[in-house]
C-alpha cells in the first residue's frame, strides 16, 4: 500500500519543474524580502535591535550585510548559480530567523517602540505564522539542496 | 573520502563566492546610498535615543532634553507647548496633560490646522514613546522646516513622564 504512494511522492520530488518552482519561489521571496531593508537599513537595524539578541556593535553590520546576502542568494537561485551552495546559505539565514523568533516567542519578548516607521505593534503578535512560514521555506531549501537530477534553467553545475 | 573532501571544499568555496559578492555589494551600496548607515550605531538607551546613525541623521543631540526633571521645569514654566508625535490611538490612551496631538504619520494633513493655532514663534517640546523612538526627532525636523525654530525634544517621552508620576490625561 505504502509503495505506490511513495513512488508518486518520489516522482513528484524528482520532477525538474517542481525543483524549478521551489527554487524560484525561494528566490523571489528572498529578493522581495531584501527590497525594503536595502531602501531603509536604519529601520531594519531598529527591528534587529528590537529582537534584543545581538550585541549593539554588530547590529549595524548585520543590517548592512544581511539584505544583500538575501538579494544575491535570491538572484543566484533564480538563475541557477551554484544552487546547492546557495540553498545552504538561504537555510543558514532561515535557521537564524527561526531560532530568533522561537527564543522571543518562548520568553514572551515583544518589541513595540511605538514608532511610526516600524509597526511592530501589529506584527509582533503574529510571530507564530511567521515562524511556520520560515519553516516551510527552510524545507524548500533542503529540497533544493538534496535534489539530484539535472536542473532546469540553470547556469551553474550542481 | 577524497571525493567527499573535494565536494566539501567546492561547497565552501561557492558559499565564499556568494557571501563575498554580497558583502562587497552591501558596503558599496551603503557608502553611496543617502539612506546608508554608520558601521556602528548607538544602541544603548542609557546614552540617549537609540539610532542606527543614518548619514543625514535626524537625531540632533543639541535640542534634546535629557532628563524628565528638566522637561518638568519647561512644562511648569507654561511657556512651552508639548507636542505628541505618536499615533492618535496612543495619544488617546494617555498623554502628557495639555499636550497637543500631531502624529508623525499624519503630519501633512494636520500641519495647517496646527500652524493656525500655534504660530512658528511658539516654543515647542516634542515627545514620543521614549528612547527607542525617533519620531519626536522627525517631528522636530519637520517643524523646523516650517519655520519653528524654538524646538526641544523630550527624549524620555510619555513612558518617562508617566513613570515619574507627572500629570497625564
Amino acid at each position: 500500500m505504502g509503495i505506490p504512494l511513495n513512488n508518486f511522492f518520489n516522482n513528484f520530488l524528482s520532477n525538474s519543474w517542481i525543483e524549478l518552482a521551489a527554487r524560484w519561489l525561494l528566490g523571489v521571496t528572498f529578493i522581495y524580502a531584501s527590497y525594503s531593508k536595502i531602501l531603509a537599513p536604519a529601520v531594519f537595524a531598529k527591528i534587529i535591535y528590537g529582537y534584543d539578541l545581538f550585541p549593539g556593535v554588530l547590529i549595524n553590520l548585520i543590517a548592512i550585510i544581511i539584505p544583500f546576502v538575501e538579494l544575491v542568494a535570491g538572484l543566484a537561485l533564480i538563475i541557477g548559480f551554484y544552487p546547492r551552495s546557495t540553498a545552504l546559505v538561504i537555510d543558514a539565514m532561515l535557521l537564524v530567523f527561526i531560532i530568533s523568533l522561537s527564543i522571543n516567542i518562548i520568553r514572551g519578548h515583544e518589541f513595540d517602540c511605538g514608532c511610526f516607521a516600524i509597526n511592530t505593534g501589529n506584527q509582533s503578535t503574529f510571530s507564530g505564522p511567521l515562524l511556520i512560514r520560515d519553516l516551510i521555506y527552510f524545507a524548500l531549501g533542503i529540497y533544493v539542496f538534496f535534489y539530484k537530477n539535472p536542473r532546469r534553467l540553470c547556469m551553474g553545475v550542481n | 573520502m577524497a571525493y567527499a573532501w573535494l565536494r566539501f571544499m567546492k561547497t565552501a568555496i561557492e558559499i565564499g563566492i556568494i557571501l563575498g559578492i554580497s558583502i562587497v555589494a552591501a558596503f558599496a551600496v551603503n557608502s553611496f546610498s543617502p539612506a546608508g548607515i554608520a558601521l556602528v550605531g548607538q544602541w544603548d538607551t542609557a546614552q540617549g535615543v537609540v539610532t542606527a546613525n543614518v548619514k543625514n541623521d535626524i537625531v540632533i543631540e543639541s535640542i534634546e532634553i535629557g532628563t524628565v526633571d528638566q522637561a518638568r521645569k519647561l512644562y511648569d514654566s507654561g511657556d512651552y507647548i508639548f507636542v505628541d508625535a505618536r499615533s492618535r490611538d496612543d495619544y488617546e490612551e494617555g498623554h502628557i496633560k495639555g499636550a497637543v496631538s500631531l502624529p508623525l504619520g499624519q503630519f501633512e494633513e494636520k500641519i495647517a490646522a496646527f500652524m493656525e493655532r500655534y504660530p512658528p514663534e511658539a516654543s515647542i517640546v516634542t515627545y514620543c514613546s521614549g528612547r527607542t523612538c525617533e519620531d519626536s526627532h522627525h517631528l522636530a525636523e519637520f517643524l523646523l522646516g516650517f519655520g519653528y525654530n524654538k524646538i526641544n525634544v523630550f527624549i524620555d517621552g510619555f513612558p518617562g513622564w508617566e513613570a515619574h508620576g507627572h500629570p497625564i490625561e
